[in-house]
């Protein structure tokens, strides 16, 4: 080994050099702390005791939510909460009898809220009563002098005007956690509330505002005697929604009741605005501004269909028959198949040696794609998904927009699921078995998506094949519609046969959706959840495994202003969310006309 | 040629760990597990659970850092250094597109301080370099290639803009060169510079804000709820603590919330208040024995290398104490330096349990032939 001189000794002397000043740097920093706590510890003491100033905090408003047409959505409202400096009682049994007295609970009820307290310092006010009325406050502001143990303290709450209408878009705000605290690097403190779902999630940092703090003097009972100092606070931005109030009303009192599970989307096919978007079962934003009682939350948590999920976004589904518009743009794009083909359906028929049957016994008869659309024929998908091919019809659902998220302004979207031999490989670690997408090609297997990405996919039909990014909050630079990279002529025919779903007589939504003078069109689906060797009438099933419906739309069908999708969780058939749909229709023509007629009067 | 049984000496010498630094670490991380409970119970979020996530990552990855040899750390030093100056480039970018000073970096869901990472890569290289320069005392060209080693991270660090934590670069190079060895002539001739640098960091290089905190900590009334207010406020929990304190969680001061960031830059306010003039002791005294230990450390390390990656080590590690502790009773301006093992924090926790397993990793080989 060589050995070289490191100087070692010069090295190892200056180090306990360095520890010694280090050591007698703590020695005089002991030293100051001495000074303060032994030879001034009476003055500081003093100080402590009487500190006469109190901080605080100034909260900034949080922004307001209007809908489309500025009607308020979400304000602020005062709440009052009774606290109590047990410190200050001189007589606690008195105390608590005076309270019980004004808020009309009974005196054991607060003596055990107390109890809860025993471990916060004596001289911490705690919290006795949320929510009072102004008259309990007036009350309390009278007999002020008599217990000046009770303060009662000013907190802002938010009060959603429709509370489970617009929950799933809106959200709602709770006090923040470490979590969110870390990730807000220093926008949100501990002890502040934050947007914890939709809307108010997602533009959290637009509404929050900045809190200011003041600092003022008070005397030895706690009055406040005077402003010592103050930081201003910056209100939050109010928002702008391009939700339309009326038709979020219209569409939540569809899926308004017991074993209505579903979504609703409203949507602008041509710049991805959505107008009403709902999820039933939904819940009452409003108890979440309170600091929630555990048994409201509980019962949310043990309340059937999980009322909490947002299933527009967060849950994904199979599309059913409604994917047969992405099986005919892409057989009619890859010129598989042109307008005049025609395949013949008679109730089944028989691919890779194995019987598939159509949802009509009695056959269609010779079908084009346009008639197969319209009439929801599959035995003439089973032969188009044949030709096509898991890998083609994959390509074609994602030019669609299936399989990512949308990018919608509401947190927390499901990206849905388009499957095929890479997927099949890497999840079920076996290739893909070709008679699956005999299912695909009619909406069933694997393929997942959530009612908003159907909405998405319609629009696409819709505006001619343009990608449009959906967004509640109006006014923002979105993404613009891109194109998708579909050739326009095969959604011609695609939207002809959809139109011929609701207007011609042999169409699966011409009786539901029909409505002469407005060109409507759409498709239908159902999504079997249990396997059923024979046909049951839905009614007669239990609820849990009835099927699925679908019904997606456009509208006009000449120049699409309005995309509605329905999705009926256990709803059937398609058959039950087809009548919402055409009521959506009928109260938008309704709105329509209202709005020009105001703006004749004008 | 060293034998196989020379050449994994971690595990031989296990029995050889310095017990002192250990004890010092242990006690200050529990002291501070229990004063960061006490700080949080008025926050709404009670922040020791996730103190103690760090401290159990942290003992996890002071063993990691322990069992790697320090040589070949010093041998990637470069590499690490390069990357914690991309890394910190990288923050600064993403802290202009919006708008705003950003000190996080973020990998999912974690977030980190680049700044904590690049003290500890600044040390190595420091470290690598110096212990390859075989005199008594550098020459001017040798100090000037140190003092930009760890400028170029400072500045970076400075400019995002983090006063504190670009505080944390000059205890580096000062503990690393006077080891190294310094004339004194030079040393006179770079704290002149330093204060006519600080002269121009005052006119050019602070923000406005970081300009009012010094001048409120010359004349504190001049704004009462800024920086003032909280050295006042700091003062009166540290003085009202008196000898034996008011006891676990009865402080008043912190308990009503006078006190800012108590869970983290003001933990030590918190202490004293609780703990009195006793418990400030105990700290102190901890700081002290693993300050001993440390230096003991630095002392048998068995070259060049060691005694200089311990020196800066302890370097970081002593003005954090240093610094704390003295703005806690109003001695130095405040600015956001925590307290290692006792403050709330992840990235710093994290980087102090790193620093003194390298630290015991030294020692462990301080017997070993490389």
């Amino acid at each position: 080994m060589q050995v070289v001189r490191e100087h070692r000794e010069d090295l190892i002397g200056r180090v306990r050099l360095l520890a010694g000043t280090v050591t007698g740097l703590l020695v005089l920093i002991a030293s100051g702390f001495w000074f303060v706590q032994i030879a001034q510890g009476d003055y500081y003491r003093e100080l402590a005791e009487n500190n006469r100033l109190r901080k605080l905090p100034i909260i900034a408003p949080r922004g307001l939510i209007f809908d489309r047409y500025g009607r308020l959505l979400v304000e602020n409202l005062p709440s009052y909460n009774l606290m109590i400096d047990r410190s200050r009682s001189v007589n606690r049994e008195r105390s608590l009898a005076f309270a019980a007295a004004v808020l009309g609970r009974p005196v054991g009820d607060l003596h055990d809220l107390l109890e809860r307290y025993r471990v916060v310092p004596v001289f911490k006010p705690v919290l006795l009563a949320e929510n009072m009325s102004l008259a309990e406050v007036a009350r309390f502001g009278v007999e002020a002098l008599e217990y000046p143990e009770f303060e009662v303290e000013v907190q802002q709450t938010r009060l959603y005007r429709h509370r489970e209408q617009t929950a799933h878009v809106i959200g709602y705000i709770g006090e923040a956690t470490p979590d969110e605290i870390e990730r807000s690097a220093g926008a949100v403190a501990p002890g502040d509330v934050t947007g914890k779902k939709g809307i108010e999630k997602r533009y959290d940092p637009v509404l929050r505002g900045k809190d200011g703090e003041r600092v003022v003097v008070v005397d030895s009972r706690g009055e406040l005697l005077r402003e010592y100092g103050r930081v201003p606070s910056q209100p939050g931005k109010d928002l702008t929604l391009t939700l339309d109030l009326e038709l979020q009303q219209e569409a939540a009192s569809w899926l308004d009741g017991p074993e209505k599970v579903g979504a609703i989307i409203v949507m602008d096919p041509r710049n991805g605005e959505v107008l009403a978007l709902v999820s039933s079962p939904s819940f009452n934003a409003n108890l979440f501004t309170h600091r929630l009682q555990e048994d409201d939350w509980q019962a949310l948590l043990d309340a059937p269909n999980n009322p909490l999920q947002n299933r527009a976004m967060q849950n994904a589904y199979s599309p059913g028959s409604t994917f047969k518009m992405v099986m005919a743009t892409a057989g009619l794009s890859e010129h598989l198949i042109d307008e005049n083909f025609r395949v013949s359906c008679s109730g089944s028929t028989v691919i890779y040696n194995h019987s598939f049957r159509c949802w009509r016994k009695e056959g269609h008869g010779s079908v084009s794609v346009r008639q197969a659309l319209t009439r929801s024929c599959d035995v003439f998908f089973y032969h188009l998904g044949e030709r096509l091919g898991i890998e083609r019809i994959a390509r074609y659902a994602r030019l669609f927009g299936l399989g990512a998220p949308t990018g919608i302004d509401i947190p927390g979207e499901k990206e849905g699921l388009v499957p095929d031999n890479t997927w099949s490989l890497k999840t079920r670690h076996q290739r893909w078995y070709a008679g699956e997408t005999i299912s695909v090609a009619i909406g069933q297997g694997p393929m997942l998506l959530t009612p908003l990405q159907m909405a998405a996919m319609t629009a696409v039909v819709a505006n001619g094949g343009y990608r449009v990014t959906p967004h509640i909050v109006g006014n923002l630079p979105y993404p613009p519609p891109r194109a998708a990279g579909l050739d326009p002529h095969a959604l011609a025919i695609v939207r002809q046969g959809l139109w011929g779903v609701v207007n011609d007589p042999s169409g699966t939504a011409y009786t539901a959706v029909h409505l002469p003078g407005f060109d409507i069109a759409g498709k239908t689906g159902s999504v079997q959840v249990i396997a059923q060797k024979v046909r049951t009438k839905a009614e007669t099933l239990p609820f849990k495994y009835r099927d699925h419906g679908w019904f997606t739309s456009f509208a006009p069908e000449s120049d699409p202003r309005l995309v509605v999708s329905v999705f009926c969780e256990h709803g059937g058939s398609g058959h039950n969310a087809a009548p919402i749909a055409k009521a959506l229709y009928l109260k938008y023509l309704t709105i329509e006309a209202n709005n020009s007629s105001h703006a004749v009067a004008r | 040629m060293p034998s196989l049984a020379e050449e994994k000496p971690a595990l031989r010498h296990l029995s050889s760990i310095d017990g002192g630094l250990v004890i010092a670490v242990l006690l200050l991380s529990a002291i501070g597990l229990a004063t960061v409970h006490s700080a949080s119970s008025e926050m709404t979020v009670d922040y020791l659970p996730r103190q103690a996530l760090w401290f159990g990552i942290g003992v996890l990855l002071l063993m990691a850092a322990m069992s790697i040899d320090y040589h070949v750390l010093l041998d990637f030093s470069i590499v690490l250094y390069g990357f914690s100056l991309v890394l910190l480039v990288l923050v600064l970018v993403a802290g202009i597109a919006h708008g705003g000073a950003a000190h996080w970096a973020r990998i999912g869901p974690w977030q980190f301080q680049p700044s904590e990472f690049a003290k500890l890569a600044t040390i190595l290289v420091l470290a690598r370099y110096l212990s390859g320069l075989n005199r008594r005392v550098l020459d001017l060209q040798q100090i000037l290639v140190a003092v930009a080693i760890v400028v170029v991270p400072m500045v970076l660090v400075l400019v995002e803009p983090d006063l504190g934590s670009s505080m944390m670069f000059a205890p580096i190079l000062l503990g690393m060169l006077l080891v190294a060895g310094v004339r004194w002539r030079l040393l006179l001739i770079a704290a002149v510079a330093a204060v006519v640098l600080a002269a121009g960091m005052w006119s050019f290089g602070m923000k406005s804000y970081q300009r009012q905190r010094v001048l409120t900590f010359l004349s504190p009334e001049t704004d009462p709820l800024g920086a003032g207010y909280q050295v006042r406020q700091s003062k009166i929990a540290v003085g009202s603590g008196e000898m034996t304190g008011k006891g676990y969680m009865q402080g008043t001061q912190s308990q009503l919330r006078f006190l800012p960031v108590r869970h983290t830059d003001f933990i030590l306010s918190v202490l004293a208040e609780e703990w009195g003039f006793l418990g400030v002791l105990t700290v102190l005294g901890l700081y002290a024995l693993y300050v001993a230990s440390a230096a003991r450390i630095a002392m048998r390390a068995r070259d060049r290398a060691g005694i200089l990656l311990v020196t800066g080590l302890l370097s970081v590690l002593c003005f954090h104490v240093l610094y704390n502790s003295s703005m806690v009773v109003g001695f130095v301006p405040i600015t956001g330096i925590p307290l290692p093992f006792l403050s709330y924090g992840g990235s710093f926790t994290l980087v102090n349990f790193v620093g003194t397993g390298t630290m015991l990793g030294v020692d462990l080989r301080r017997y070993v032939n490389r």
